[in-house]
């Protein structure tokens, strides 16, 4: 065959394939984007509405104000559906939850990655054997172990968790980001006189800021993205925006445009972090096994 | 107070110092719950009793082992979670190294169709399953589409169908985590040398022999990654079952997480919940020593 016409070939395949994706990967996401502009008589409408046909803000701002505040405003009427409870608790509730959460767990981790990568500390697998196991199996008597400390629904316990689930993670990706720092940067500073405590916190620490940040974005991420654990010890005071998805779900039946655009609030900080860390997701995902 | 100074001069002793905070954590969230989960797996304790704490119930012996093992719905949710993994696993395997694949050349559009094939892994997963249950209802557009295609009305109720409800949650997985393989397999298709490329094809060798015999082969160790903690994780599925079907139509969506997740705080079988946690956790604590070997491989050898 010409081999013109092969290239030929070979790119239009490359571009139907890029733009299936494209479609594949989008298209859900627009669908909830679109859902959450829609009326509450779009939601379930026979007539598939492919785009909304009469486009509201309502199902936002039912996220953060109440049922008369909406009424006085005339933007719902009082027979409308609406939530019994506001999301902003969720919100501020992710927010300050994750983190700390992931504050706590870079503070312990970035430690220990150090003594791992410079002292030879050992213990470094048996973290990561830890992170693989089900959530579950470790939660259930970790719920029974917070109720009888009392902190079950609180904001420490779940802030305790959230410190400590992905510490794994902190350990193994900040282990190779020291990993790839010279030995002989500590040794010149201990031979001009440093203690070892000042060659951490003065001369290593700030080389890797930019792998301090990229860790905490990913842990933010991670607990950002978690269900599981708030689901399970949390009930009123403490729920993420993950819960709340679910909470509407279960007790008033199913408020589609609600849901929606909670939804998107809950993805609008992945997405961007995400994408800002996309080169370093890779050594994040695999433990420093592959280097992206 | 010298002896205070030391833990910032003596390396030893700093190095100590700086295991401590996480030694103190993998007390709080493994040592104690581990011991816990054997002791309370080994009563027949429920928040249900009145007054009942935990450390005064009654011990009853292996006994909720026998149970656990007879459980049908328990066995039933291992054999259909591991049904999950034998089918997603290849699935996104094949699709994400297909993509990896077609787009690791030089073509206009390359950064944001790169781009775009990574959105659905940033999606946090409770969002996911919420998606792909609003895909999936009477009214989705999944039915508009099959509509539009027939060219009759259909409103099949996909949740509502034992079949079709696992389907969906499985597309929800292999939509969110074909990125996850697709990302890992383009980093390692960068990284590999364009020398032996190179020396194939002008030995003469064909686009599809090059592939299967030079850069497969120099692809196995990621390869082999990407797979493992993938299976690994997809064990571990929960949230789209949960924000799609809570398990349902009966329990014909039950993972091995929902199972325990309901039998648990649902109903409220502490004792017996926690030995199959227990179950569980050993299980999962023998797979992942096997599949910690290649990465420790990975990480002496790069």
């Amino acid at each position: 065959m010409d081999k013109h016409i092969e290239s030929m070939i070979y790119t239009a395949v490359r571009y139907i394939f890029a733009i299936g994706v494209m479609f594949f990967s989008l298209f859900p996401l627009y669908w909830m984007f679109s859902m959450s502009l829609k009326p509450p008589i779009e939601w379930t409408s026979p007539d598939i509405h492919w785009w909304p046909w009469y486009p509201t803000v309502s199902n936002y701002l039912m996220l953060f104000f109440d049922k008369y505040t909406l009424i006085e405003w005339g933007v719902v009427k009082p027979w409308e559906v609406t939530v019994p409870e506001t999301a902003v608790k969720a919100i501020t509730n992710s927010l300050i939850l994750s983190i700390s959460g992931t504050v706590l767990s870079v503070f312990i981790g970035t430690l220990a990655a150090y003594a791992m990568s410079r002292y030879r500390a050992g213990g470094d697998y048996m973290f990561l054997t830890f992170r693989m196991l089900p959530p579950i199996a470790i939660l259930m008597p970790i719920v029974m172990w917070l109720s009888t400390l009392g902190l079950l629904d609180t904001h420490i316990g779940v802030v305790l968790l959230y410190g400590l689930f992905p510490v794994p993670f902190v350990i193994w990706l900040m282990r190779s980001f020291f990993d790839d720092l010279p030995r002989e940067i500590d040794e010149a500073a201990i031979m001009d006189g440093c203690t070892p405590a000042a060659t951490f916190v003065k001369v290593i620490l700030p080389l890797v800021r930019g792998g301090l940040a990229v860790t905490a974005l990913f842990i933010f991420i991670l607990n950002w993205s978690d269900l599981i654990v708030a689901l399970l010890v949390t009930y009123r005071r403490a729920v993420t925006i993950p819960v709340q998805i679910g909470l509407y779900y279960s007790d008033i039946g199913h408020l589609y445009g609600i849901m929606s655009a909670l939804g998107i609030f809950a993805i609008i900080p992945t997405l961007i972090f995400g994408l800002a860390i996309q080169k370093y997701l890779v050594r994040g995902l695999t433990f420093g096994a592959i280097k992206g | 107070m010298p002896g205070f100074r030391d833990w910032f001069r003596v390396p030893e002793k700093f190095k100590t110092l700086l295991i401590l905070p996480v030694q103190i954590v993998m007390n709080f969230t493994a040592i104690i719950p581990f011991a816990l989960v054997w002791y309370i797996g080994m009563t027949n304790w429920s928040p249900q009793f009145v007054g009942g704490d935990w450390w005064r119930a009654d011990f009853i012996g292996p006994y909720n082992f026998v149970l656990a093992v007879r459980d049908e719905l328990f066995l039933n949710a291992i054999a259909r979670t591991l049904l999950i993994s034998a089918i997603c696993v290849p699935t996104e395997f094949l699709l994400g190294f297909t993509l990896a694949y077609v787009l690791s050349g030089n073509f206009v559009g390359k950064r944001f169709f790169t781009l775009v094939a990574v959105v659905p892994m940033m999606v946090v997963p409770a969002a996911g399953g919420w998606i792909f249950y609003l895909m999936f209802i009477e009214t989705g557009p999944v039915n508009g589409l099959l509509s539009i295609i027939s060219g009759h009305k259909v409103m099949i109720p996909f949740m509502n169908d034992p079949f079709w409800a696992m389907i969906a949650i499985m597309l929800a997985d292999i939509w969110q985590w074909t990125p996850f393989i697709f990302l890992i397999m383009t980093a390692a298709l960068l990284g590999l040398p364009p020398e032996p490329i190179n020396a194939a094809y002008v030995l003469g060798a064909t686009k599809w022999y090059t592939f299967r015999r030079v850069v497969l082969p120099m692809l196995k160790r990621p390869i082999m990654i990407a797979v493992i903690l993938r299976a690994i994780e997809s064990l571990k599925i929960f949230d789209y079952p949960y924000m799609m079907t809570r398990g349902g139509p009966g329990y014909a969506t039950q993972t091995i997480t929902m199972n325990l997740y309901e039998s648990g705080f649902k109903y409220l079988k502490y004792g017996l919940t926690n030995a199959q946690c227990l179950i569980i956790f050993i299980a999962c604590i023998i797979v992942a020593w096997y599949a910690v070997k290649p990465l420790r491989a990975a990480q002496r050898g790069g």
